[in-house]
């Protein structure tokens, strides 16, 4: 389950790079930002997202249209550590509840 | 002839697991209440529908005094009045649903097998909106919260009795996806419903005591003197999951209506008395 899950993601990234490429906005901050926005939707899709995720990039953004580069790559890296740690937790749960049922 | 055995008993094993899994409803909620009883047993069944009150002396002896004048009183009266309303077409709310006033909140939340998902109160009071040609309610608006105050109350004494028919693979999918959702860890937290409302029932977090789930749907809607308003069980789930800093779903969403349907069949033979009155 988990390698599968990972190649899709793989290939939902190289997908996403190559509209960048086309697009002509290939700045390593916008990928960065494009990668963890995919990896909030993911974990969205799984049921899984977390409470602060969209703010932060959200806030990103913001400070990327202020000028702030390293604040908005810092904020990037938080929401795409709480993405992929949000998708871990899903990918635990799949099966992990069980254990906690009332027997 | 010792090959065939042992190839019958390794196929059999998946099926024994895969039972052991996906146990019947009924066997979950006589699990559910005997583990609640084992931890309070000076605490009576039926008591149960009383959340936090059940196990706390003291919240239950300010509960008391609250329910001289209750604070939901002016939600059911509100209730009552857009419930006997005429709407423009000379029809009411009440004509949607073919029963008497009491029996309409033991009727949900049902699975509907013609749309394939669970239906709450809350959905089927907008759906009667609908075929009125109205607008629907927001799930947070006072209106829609006090008609299900005042059939809360109506019911009052009714037993719960949370369906799941045996010929319909969609309502025990639905039971079952509740039951994942109620039981599996999310947000940054990382709780699951059950860490809190069964594994530290009865202990404290900050200035409150955490209630057992048995009961927790019996009383709602609910009115909370700390926010001065009446509100809803799904604005209860929204705000739980939001305690464990995950990101909550829409009231009325397929997740938490899913929810509802699981705890709803946990309480079970438990008795309707709401609304409720809490911190
Ligand atoms: C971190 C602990 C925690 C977790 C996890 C948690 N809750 Fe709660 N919940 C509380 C506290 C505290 C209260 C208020 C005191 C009480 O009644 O338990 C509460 C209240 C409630 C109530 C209202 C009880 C009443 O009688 O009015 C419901 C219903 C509820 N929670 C459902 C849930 C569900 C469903 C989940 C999982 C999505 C959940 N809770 C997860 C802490 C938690």
């Amino acid at each position: 389950m988990a390698p599968v899950r990972a190649s899709k993601r793989g290939m939902a990234l190289a997908v996403l790079a190559a509209v960048f490429a086309a697009a002509g906005c290939t700045t390593a901050f916008e990928q960065q930002l494009a990668e963890a926005e995919l990896l909030r939707v993911e974990a969205a899709a799984a049921g899984a997202e977390w409470l602060q995720t969209g703010a932060l990039l959200e806030q990103a953004r913001d400070e990327a249209a202020g000028g702030d580069m390293d604040a908005a790559r810092a904020l990037v890296d938080k929401a795409r550590f709480q993405g992929e740690a949000a998708l871990r937790q899903a990918e635990h749960e799949a099966s992990a509840w069980q254990n906690r049922v009332v027997q | 002839m010792k090959n065939s055995a042992a190839m019958l008993l390794l196929s059999l094993v998946p099926m024994l697991t895969q039972q052991a899994a996906v146990a019947g409803p009924e066997d979950d909620r006589e699990a559910f209440v005997e583990y609640f009883q084992s931890r309070f047993p000076d605490v009576a069944f039926a008591e149960f529908a009383n959340g936090i009150y059940a196990i706390d002396e003291d919240a239950r002896g300010q509960w008391l005094d609250i329910e001289e004048f209750p604070p939901y009183e002016f939600a059911v009266e509100q209730g009552e009045t857009l419930w006997q309303e005429a709407l423009p077409d000379g029809a009411r709310l009440a004509d949607c649903f073919g029963q008497s006033t009491g029996d309409i909140r033991p009727a949900y939340p049902r699975f509907d097998a013609g749309r394939g998902e669970v239906v709450t109160l809350a959905v089927a009071i907008n759906d009667c909106r609908q075929t009125q040609k109205l607008p629907v309610w927001p799930y947070d608006s006072e209106e829609l919260i006090s008609i299900t105050a005042y059939l809360a109350y109506a019911a009052r004494g009714k037993p719960v009795v949370t369906q799941i028919h045996a010929d319909e693979p969609g309502a025990l999918a639905a039971y079952e996806e509740g039951k994942r959702f109620y039981y599996s860890k999310r947000g940054q937290l990382n709780f699951a419903c059950s860490d809190c409302h069964v594994t530290s029932v009865g202990l404290h977090v900050r200035a409150d005591r955490l209630s057992p789930s048995l009961g927790h749907t019996t009383h709602f809607p609910v009115y909370r003197s700390k926010l001065g308003t009446v509100i809803s069980l799904h604005q209860r789930f929204s705000g739980c999951v939001r305690d464990v800093r995950a990101k909550p779903f829409a009231l009325q969403s397929e997740e938490f209506r899913n929810l509802e349907y699981f705890l709803s069949y946990m309480s079970n033979g438990l008795e309707f008395n709401g609304p409720g009155a809490r911190k």
